[in-house]
C-alpha cells in the first residue's frame, strides 16, 4: 500500500519528464563540479606547491583559482535553476491534487460525506498536499543526488582497494538493519501524529464555530480539559518522533567512526607489511566520510517521505472513492419536468434497517401543490432528501414525468428542483453572489426574484444594496433575513419543481403574509411541494399528506381531510 | 505592544536551553575532535617504526568521539526539541484559553479557517524557530568560533582577513533577502488560509451547492485560489532559493583568495604546505554553518512572522471582561429590570434597540414578538452581555449586569439560540455540555421537559448516540428540542427562549410550553417568537418594531388594542378558529 502510494505520486510527475530530466542533469553537473573541485586543489598543491612546476598562461595559479570560481558559479547557477524547475513541478503537481480533491468533496453524495468531518478535509487540501509537494521539492531529487553521488563513491573506492572498500562495506548490513528498525516505529509515529494534527484542527475548527455557546454556556473549562488531553496525547507523540529522530542520525554516525576504526587498524598491518601507500588509505578515510553522508542524507529524507507517504495514502483514499462520486454525466437527460411526482412503495434508512419511511406511495401530479404534515422527525424531511438523490432509496422507486429518478441525468434533476432548506446557508460574498450563485442570470430576473420573495425591501434598506457583503455564513442578517434571501434565490432560478421545507418557520407573520402570496404565484406553473407545521399555510394545497412515524396515514384535500375527522381534523382542533 | 507569552514560556523553562546549549557545544568540541585523532593517527602511520598500542589507543578514542557524540546529541537534542515541543503544546493551550475569552465582535470580523491557520501553522512554525532554529544558530556558532579561532591562531593573519572579507556582503544578503522571503513568506499564509476558508465554508454550504448544482463553478472559483496559492509559493522559492547559492558564491571567493594568494604565500615561503592545507579545512569547517544560516533566516523569518501573527491575536482585548472579582448576589433569583436601554452595533449609526424599558419580576414570563430584524435578538445578546451595554441599563437581582461576574451572569441563564449549533458528541454530552456535574437523570429529565426523549430512544444508541459534525441524522427541531434540553438541564434562574420552537409543531410546542411551566414554576422566562400561540400566556409581551417597543401588555390587553399584536393574532389565530369553524359546521 505504502510503495504502492509513492509510486503513484511519481506518476503524476511523468507530464514534466522534461523538466525533471533538466533537472537531474543539473544534479550531476552540480555533482561533477563539486568533485572537479578538490581536484583542482590537488593540482595546485601537487605541481605547483610540491613540484613546483613552471607557471604558464592557463597552467597557472591564477587560472586554476579561477577556475575554481567558474566551478562555484556553476555549481550555484544551477542548484538555483533546479530548485526552482522541480517547485515547479512539485507545485503544478500538488495544485492539481488540490483541485481533484476539491472537485471530489463536490462530487461526493451526502452520504459519504457525511463519514469525514470537515477538518480532516480541509487536511487533506492543505497540510497533505504540502507534504507531496515536499516529495518534489526536496525528497526525489536529492535522493537521485545522494544514489548517483553513491555509486560514484563506491566505484572510485572499488577501483582504488577492493580489500578495503569490502572491509568498509561490512558496516552497511547493520546500518540496514538498524535503519528498518528505527523507521518501522517511526512510521506507527507518524500515522499517529497525523490523525491528532487532524483532531486539534477539528477540534478548533468546531470550537471556533461554537465558542458562542461555550462561552454562553461557561464551558470554557470543560473543553480546555478536553483539549489538553489531546494536546498532551499529541506531546508525547511528538516527544517519541524527537527521540526516533535523535537515535537513527547519531547512530549511524557511530558506524561511520567504526568503519574508520576498522579501516585503519586493517591497513596498519598493511602499511607495517609494504603492501599498501599511506595515501590511499588517507583516502579511504575520506571516502567513508563522504560514503555515510548520503547514507546519513537518505535517513533524514525518511522522515520527509514517510510524512509524504502517509499523505498520500490519505489523499489516495479520498481520490479512490471514484465509484462513489456522484454521476454527472450519464442519465436522461431533461431540460425541464412537467412536474409529476411519484413515490411507488418506497422505503428508507440512514442506516441499516432503521426505516426512517415505510412503504411510502404517493403520486403529486403536474402543476399541483401539495404539502406535507407530520410531527418532527416523522420522515418529511427525509422525502425531499430522496427527490433531490442526496440519498438512494433502499426499496421501491422515486418517478417524475414517469421517469425512476436514478434514471434522470443528476445535473438536470437537481437543476430541476429547488428546495429552500431549514437552515439557510448563506456564501461569503455580496448578496447578489448569494442569490446568482455565481449563474448568469440577468439583472432583470435577479430583482424580479427579489420582488416575489419580499427581499427587496430589506436589500434596498442596505448601504450598498446589492452588493452588501456577506461575511461568514452571513452573521449578520437575522434569521428571517437569511430565509428571504434563500427565497430570492430559488426564484431566480426560476426550477420546475418548487420545495419548501420548513421554510417559512423563521419568518414573522407580517413578512409571511408577503411570502404566502409570492408562493401562490411562483407555485401557479411549478409542481410545489411544502412542509411547514403551522395549518394555515397548508389550506390552500390541492392535496396534504399526513406523515406519522414514517408512514403515510392520511392524503387528501383539506376539505377532504377535515371530513375524513382523522388526525388531520384533531389537529385542526387542537390549534 | 507585544504579548507576554512567550517570554512567560520562557521564564518557566528557561533552563532546558541553558542546559541543552551547554550540551550542544560539548557536542561540537566533540566533533571537532575526530579530524585532530586522524591526523596523529596517520602522524604516526608515517613514522618509519609504527607504534601499534599508541595507534590502537587513539582507533578507541576515535570511537568513543563517536560514543560521546551519540549521547551529547541525545542530549541537546531532548532538551532543545523537546522544549521547543513543550511549547508548541503551551501555546495551543493557551491559544485555545485566550480565544474562548474573546467576545462576539471579535468573531463576527474573523473566518474560523484564519484562526485555525494560528493554531497549527503559525505555532508549528514558532516551534521551529525554537527548537530547530536555536538549535542551528548554538551549533553553527560553536563551529564558526572554533574555527575561525584556529585559523586566526595559526596561519597568516592578512590571509585570514582577506578570506573573510565577503561574510560582511553575506551577511547583507542575508538580511536583504530575508525581509522579501518575510513578506512572500506572509503571502503564501494567506493563501492557505483562504484555501482551508473555502474548502470550510464549501463543505458547511454543500446541499446549497448540490441543490442548485454548482459544483463545476464551485470548482471554477476555487481554481481561481488555488493557482494563486501555486504562483505566491513560486514566488517564496524564486527568492528563498536565490540565498544559499549566492552564500555558497561568495564563500567560492574566499577558496580562490586562499588558493590563489595562499599558494603565493607558500611559494614565497610564508607559509608552510601544511597550513595551507590546514587553512583550507577551517574555511569549509566555517562554510558549514554559514550555509545554513540562509536556513536559520528561513527557519526565523517565518516564526517572525507566525510570532507577529500570533501576537496580535494574544493582544486582542475582548471588549466584554469582568470588572469585579465577586458578583453582588450569591444567586441570582431572576428579576429583570431594562431602563431606558438604547444600543447601536459597533460600527453602526442605527439604532438597533432604542429606548427599551422592561420590568420583569422574578419568576414571570415575558414575551417579545415582532418583525424579522426588529431588534428581539439583539435584547438577548445584551441580557447575555454579549455586546457591552451602558451601565445602568439592564440590572437583574436588582444590580446592573456589569456588576456581575460574567460566569455567574451567564450561569444564571439558560439561552436557546436561533441557531441551532451542536457539537460533533454524544447527545448526552451535547445535553450536559460536557459538565460531569449533571447525572444521567438530570439528562433524562432535560430532554423529557424539552419533548425529545422518545426520539432519542428511538435511536440505535439512545443517549450514546454521535451527532455527526453538521447534525446531519437530526431534523431541525430535534436539534432544536435537544437545544432546548441543553439549557434546561442547568435549571437555569432566566430561561431565554430565542425563536427556539420554530421547527417544532404546534402540538410539540405547547407541550413544552406546558412542562416548562410545570417544572419550571417560579422561574423567570423570556420566550421570543413568531407564533403567538407561543406566548399568549406571557405574563407580559412586548411587540418590537426597528428597535422600539411599540405595544405592549398582556395576551388580552394586547388584543385589546387593536394594533400590531391584534393584527397577528387574527392573522394566525382567528383565521384558523374560523375555519375550524366552518368546517364544523358543514
Amino acid at each position: 500500500m505504502k510503495r504502492h502510494s509513492l509510486l503513484r505520486v511519481m506518476k503524476m510527475s511523468l507530464p514534466y519528464w522534461k523538466i525533471i530530466l533538466m533537472s537531474a542533469l543539473c544534479v550531476l553537473a552540480v555533482n561533477g563540479a563539486e568533485l572537479a573541485k578538490p581536484y583542482v586543489l590537488k593540482v595546485v598543491i601537487d605541481d605547483f606547491l610540491k613540484y613546483r612546476k613552471p607557471q604558464a598562461g592557463l597552467y597557472s595559479i591564477t587560472a586554476m583559482g579561477i577556475a575554481y570560481m567558474l566551478l562555484v558559479l556553476i555549481s550555484s547557477t544551477l542548484t538555483y535553476i533546479q530548485e526552482n524547475s522541480m517547485n515547479y513541478v512539485g507545485q503544478s503537481i500538488v495544485t492539481n491534487v488540490r483541485r481533484k480533491i476539491f472537485s471530489h468533496i463536490q462530487r461526493f453524495p451526502l452520504p459519504v460525506l457525511d463519514r469525514f468531518t470537515t477538518g480532516r478535509l480541509i487536511t487533506r487540501a492543505t497540510n497533505d498536499v504540502e507534504a507531496i509537494s515536499e516529495l518534489f521539492t526536496d525528497v526525489f531529487i536529492n535522493l537521485f543526488k545522494d544514489v548517483f553521488l553513491l555509486i560514484g563513491i563506491v566505484f572510485v573506492m572499488l577501483r582504488m582497494n577492493v580489500t578495503l572498500a569490502l572491509i568498509g562495506f561490512t558496516v552497511i548490513p547493520f546500518i540496514v538493519l538498524l535503519t528498518n528498525v528505527v523507521k518501522k516505529k517511526m512510521k506507527a509515529n507518524f500515522v499517529v501524529i497525523k490523525s491528532l494534527t487532524g483532531r486539534i484542527n477539528g477540534f478548533f475548527a468546531e470550537n471556533i464555530s461554537g465558542m458562542k455557546l461555550v462561552q454562553i454556556f461557561n464551558m470554557q473549562r470543560e473543553k480546555q480539559r478536553e483539549f489538553k488531553e489531546l494536546n498532551d496525547e499529541y506531546y508525547k507523540a511528538a516527544l517519541t518522533r524527537m527521540t526516533l529522530n535523535s537515535v537513527l542520525r547519531p547512530a549511524i554516525e557511530i558506524f561511520n567512526s567504526l568503519a574508520i576504526a576498522i579501516l585503519i587498524w586493517y591497513g596498519m598491518g598493511r602499511i607495517m607489511g609494504q603492501t599498501l601507500d599511506l595515501g590511499v588509505l588517507y583516502a579511504f578515510t575520506e571516502y567513508i566520510k563522504q560514503f555515510f553522508e548520503p547514507i546519513n542524507d537518505l535517513a533524514e529524507k525518511y522522515n520527509t517521505i514517510q510524512s509524504a507517504v502517509v499523505s498520500a495514502d490519505r489523499i489516495f483514499e479520498l481520490l479512490d472513492k471514484e465509484e462513489e462520486l456522484e454521476d454527472y454525466d450519464s442519465g436522461i437527460r431533461v431540460d425541464r419536468f412537467r412536474g409529476d411526482i411519484e413515490f411507488r412503495n418506497v422505503w428508507f434508512a440512514y442506516n441499516d434497517e432503521d426505516w426512517v419511511l415505510k412503504d411510502v406511495s404517493f403520486r403529486i401530479r403536474s402543476g399541483q401543490t401539495a404539502a406535507f404534515v407530520g410531527a418532527t422527525g416523522s420522515g418529511k424531511t427525509t422525502i425531499i432528501n430522496l427527490l433531490s438523490r442526496f440519498y438512494r432509496v433502499q426499496k421501491g422507486e422515486i418517478l417524475i414525468d414517469g421517469i425512476n429518478i436514478n434514471d434522470i441525468n443528476l445535473r438536470d434533476l437537481r437543476r430541476n428542483i429547488a428546495v429552500v432548506l431549514q437552515d439557510v446557508f448563506l456564501f461569503s460574498g455580496s448578496i447578489r453572489d448569494n442569490i446568482t450563485l455565481n449563474s448568469d442570470i440577468s439583472e432583470d430576473r435577479v430583482e424580479a426574484a427579489l420582488k416575489l420573495s419580499c427581499a427587496e425591501a430589506f436589500i434596498y434598506e442596505l448601504p450598498d444594496k446589492m452588493d452588501q457583503p456577506v461575511t461568514e455564513r452571513g452573521s449578520t442578517f437575522s434569521a428571517g433575513q437569511r430565509q428571504l434571501l434563500a427565497f430570492a434565490r430559488t426564484i431566480a432560478h426560476d426550477p420546475s419543481i418548487f420545495v419548501l421545507d420548513e421554510a417559512t418557520a423563521n419568518i414573522d407573520t407580517k413578512t409571511e403574509g408577503l411570502i404566502q402570496r409570492s408562493i401562490a404565484n411562483v407555485s401557479k406553473d411549478r409542481t410545489t411541494l411544502i412542509i411547514a407545521h403551522r395549518l394555515s399555510t397548508i389550506r390552500n394545497a390541492d392535496v396534504i399528506f399526513i406523515i406519522r412515524k414514517g408512514r403515510i396515514i392520511e392524503s387528501g384535500s383539506h376539505d377532504e381531510l377535515m371530513a375524513l375527522g382523522g388526525y388531520y381534523y384533531q389537529l385542526n382542533a387542537v390549534s | 505592544m507585544k504579548s507576554k507569552i512567550i517570554s512567560e514560556f520562557l521564564k518557566k523553562y528557561w533552563y532546558n536551553y541553558v542546559i541543552g546549549a551547554a550540551f550542544l557545544i560539548l557536542s561540537s568540541y566533540i566533533q571537532t575532535l575526530s579530524p585532530k585523532y586522524i591526523g596523529t593517527i596517520f602522524d604516526l602511520l608515517k613514522e618509519p617504526v609504527i607504534d601499534s598500542r599508541l595507534i590502537l589507543h587513539y582507533i578507541i578514542l576515535l570511537v568513543l568521539v563517536a560514543l560521546g557524540l551519540f549521547v551529547t546529541r541525545f542530549i541537546w537534542r531532548y532538551f532543545i526539541m523537546g522544549n521547543a515541543r513543550n511549547m508548541e503544546c503551551f501555546l495551543r493551550q493557551r491559544l485555545l484559553e485566550h480565544l474562548q475569552r474573546l467576545d462576539v465582535t471579535f468573531y463576527n470580523n474573523r473566518k474560523t479557517g484564519d484562526l485555525m491557520a494560528y493554531a497549527v501553522n503559525d505555532i508549528g512554525a514558532v516551534r521551529q524557530s525554537f527548537g530547530p532554529g536555536v538549535a542551528l544558530v548554538l551549533n553553527g556558532l560553536g563551529l564558526g568560533l572554533l574555527s575561525v579561532f584556529s585559523m586566526a591562531n595559526s596561519v597568516h593573519p592578512r590571509l585570514t582577513a582577506l578570506a573573510l572579507l565577503p561574510i560582511p556582503f553575506i551577511i547583507a544578503i542575508i538580511v536583504w533577502l530575508g525581509r522579501i522571503i518575510q513578506k512572500r513568506f506572509r503571502a503564501v499564509q494567506k493563501n492557505f488560509a483562504s484555501i482551508s476558508d473555502r474548502i470550510n465554508e464549501n463543505i458547511s454550504g454543500i446541499r446549497v451547492i448540490k441543490t442548485y448544482v454548482q459544483e463545476d463553478r464551485e470548482v471554477d472559483r476555487f481554481d481561481l485560489l488555488n493557482s494563486k496559492m501555486m504562483k505566491s509559493n513560486l514566488d517564496l522559492v524564486r527568492v528563498s532559493s536565490l540565498l544559499s547559492p549566492l552564500i555558497q558564491t561568495l564563500f567560492g571567493i574566499s577558496f580562490m583568495v586562499n588558493l590563489i594568494y595562499g599558494s603565493t604565500l607558500v611559494i614565497d615561503g610564508a607559509i608552510s604546505l601544511g597550513s595551507f592545507v590546514e587553512f583550507n579545512g577551517y574555511l569549509g569547517m566555517i562554510m558549514r554553518p554559514v550555509i545554513s544560516i540562509g536556513r536559520i533566516i528561513n527557519v526565523f523569518q517565518r516564526g517572525l512572522a507566525s510570532y507577529k501573527r500570533l501576537n496580535e491575536i494574544f493582544m486582542e482585548r475582548p471588549a466584554i471582561a469582568d470588572t469585579v472579582d465577586k458578583s453582588p448576589v450569591e444567586k441570582i433569583q431572576g428579576s429583570l429590570e431594562i431602563k431606558g436601554l438604547s444600543f447601536r452595533y459597533p460600527g453602526y449609526d442605527e439604532y438597533a434597540l432604542k429606548d427599551i424599558n422592561v420590568s420583569l419580576p422574578e419568576g414571570k414570563v415575558l414575551g417579545i414578538i415582532g418583525p424579522t430584524g426588529s431588534g428581539k435578538t439583539t435584547l438577548v445578546n445584551l441580557l447575555l452581555r454579549l455586546y457591552k451595554v451602558d451601565d445602568g441599563k439592564i440590572l437583574i437581582d436588582g444590580h446592573d449586569i456589569n456588576e456581575y461576574r460574567l460566569e455567574d451572569l451567564r450561569e444564571a441563564i439558560g439561552y436557546v439560540p436561533q441557531d441551532n449549533f451542536l457539537f460533533s458528541a454524544t447527545i448526552s454530552d451535547n445535553i450536559r455540555f460536557f459538565d460531569d456535574r449533571f447525572t444521567e437523570d438530570d439528562i433524562e429529565n432535560a430532554s423529557r421537559i424539552s419533548m425529545i426523549y422518545d426520539s432519542i430512544m428511538d435511536f440505535p444508541d439512545k443517549f450514546e448516540t454521535v451527532i455527526g459534525e453538521r447534525g446531519v441524522n437530526l431534523s431541525g427541531g430535534q436539534k432544536q428540542r435537544i437545544s432546548i434540553a441543553r439549557a434546561l438541564i442547568k435549571n437555569p434562574a432566566i430561561t431565554i427562549l430565542d425563536d427556539a420552537l420554530s421547527a417544532v409543531d404546534t402540538q410539540t410546542e405547547e407541550d413544552i410550553l406546558k412542562n416548562l411551566k410545570q417544572d419550571m414554576r417560579g422561574r423567570t422566562c423570556i420566550i421570543i417568537a413568531h407564533r403567538i400561540s407561543a406566548l399568549k400566556h406571557a405574563d407580559e409581551i412586548i411587540v418590537l418594531d426597528h428597535g422600539r417597543i411599540i405595544e405592549r401588555g398582556t395576551h388580552k390587553s394586547l388584543l385589546e388594542q387593536k394594533g400590531y399584536y391584534y393584527e397577528l393574532y387574527r392573522d394566525q389565530y382567528q383565521k384558523e378558529q374560523r375555519e375550524r369553524m366552518e368546517n364544523e359546521a358543514s
